[in-house]
């Protein structure tokens, strides 16, 4: 029996948990046009455990860059859901702004 | 020094997955009359991935495997949380389901409309003004 598998598969499922309070907190605090840079930091993960030697370790950081790049395509529909109020609404003079923001509002924002 | 691709394979898997799986879960709730067959489908073959997962000793596979299995079940509580979206009208309701359209009539909250298809204006939005604001 090999419980590598398996074993990760429950792993991921708690990485991937941890997902919703960051598209939920990503969108609140940032805007949903941090899915640049939420996206960005995914791949970037990614391709970081390529070069992590331990088995373990290289599911664990890929899983990570997934979840981001996952949350990134889920930032947009967040905002709308802020917006129907069935999440708390923080507007945009309150968020943080990040550079290039105005720039990044002018492009689609993904969605699957 | 060695390049290790297991964290590429689990991060690809875990992604579709996850997609499909999305997609698959709202799909099969509004068609379905009786959700629990699709749930019992759902755990049925996570249970037969995980079980492959288990018997091979190939890495790569064993961790595509554990992930889809685990994803496979996690589908079918999804189902049945899909169907309490469609309650809330977090989802929209299909009519034409018998299941739906009881939600429907039982539900003041449900509703036929997907609230979420739009962009974001920048501010809130009131019931009334949701539904005007769909574009697509």
């Amino acid at each position: 029996m090999n419980f590598f598998g398996i074993l990760i598969g429950i792993i991921t499922f708690l990485i991937i948990g941890l997902g919703f309070p960051l598209v939920i907190r990503g969108e609140r605090y940032f805007g949903y046009w941090a899915w640049v840079y939420m996206m960005s930091a995914g791949f970037l993960i990614i391709i970081a455990s390529i070069f992590v030697q331990n088995d373990w370790l290289s599911v664990i950081v890929g899983v990570i860059g997934a979840t981001f790049v996952w949350g990134s395509t889920e930032l947009k529909e967040q905002a709308v859901r802020a917006e129907l109020g069935w999440f708390p609404f923080n507007p945009a003079s309150r968020k943080i702004k990040l550079p290039f923001a105005d720039v990044i509002k002018k492009w689609k924002a993904p969605h699957l | 020094m060695n390049l290790n691709f297991l964290g590429v394979t689990a991060a690809i898997t875990a992604f579709l997955a996850i997609w499909i799986g999305h997609m698959a879960v709202r799909k099969i709730e509004a068609e379905s009359h009786n959700i629990k067959i699709p749930m019992l489908i759902a755990i049925t073959l996570g249970l037969i991935t995980e079980y492959f997962s288990l018997t091979t000793f190939n890495l790569q596979l064993s961790t595509a495997l554990g992930i889809l299995g685990i994803t496979l079940l996690w589908d079918a509580f999804e189902i049945y949380r899909q169907q309490n979206r469609i309650k809330h009208g977090h989802a929209p309701a299909n009519p034409n389901n018998p299941r739906h359209a009881k939600i429907l009539a039982e539900y003041s909250t449900a509703t036929t409309l997907d609230l979420l298809k739009r962009d974001p204006i920048g501010r809130q939005v009131s019931p009334e003004e949701a539904p005007k604001l769909i574009t697509h």
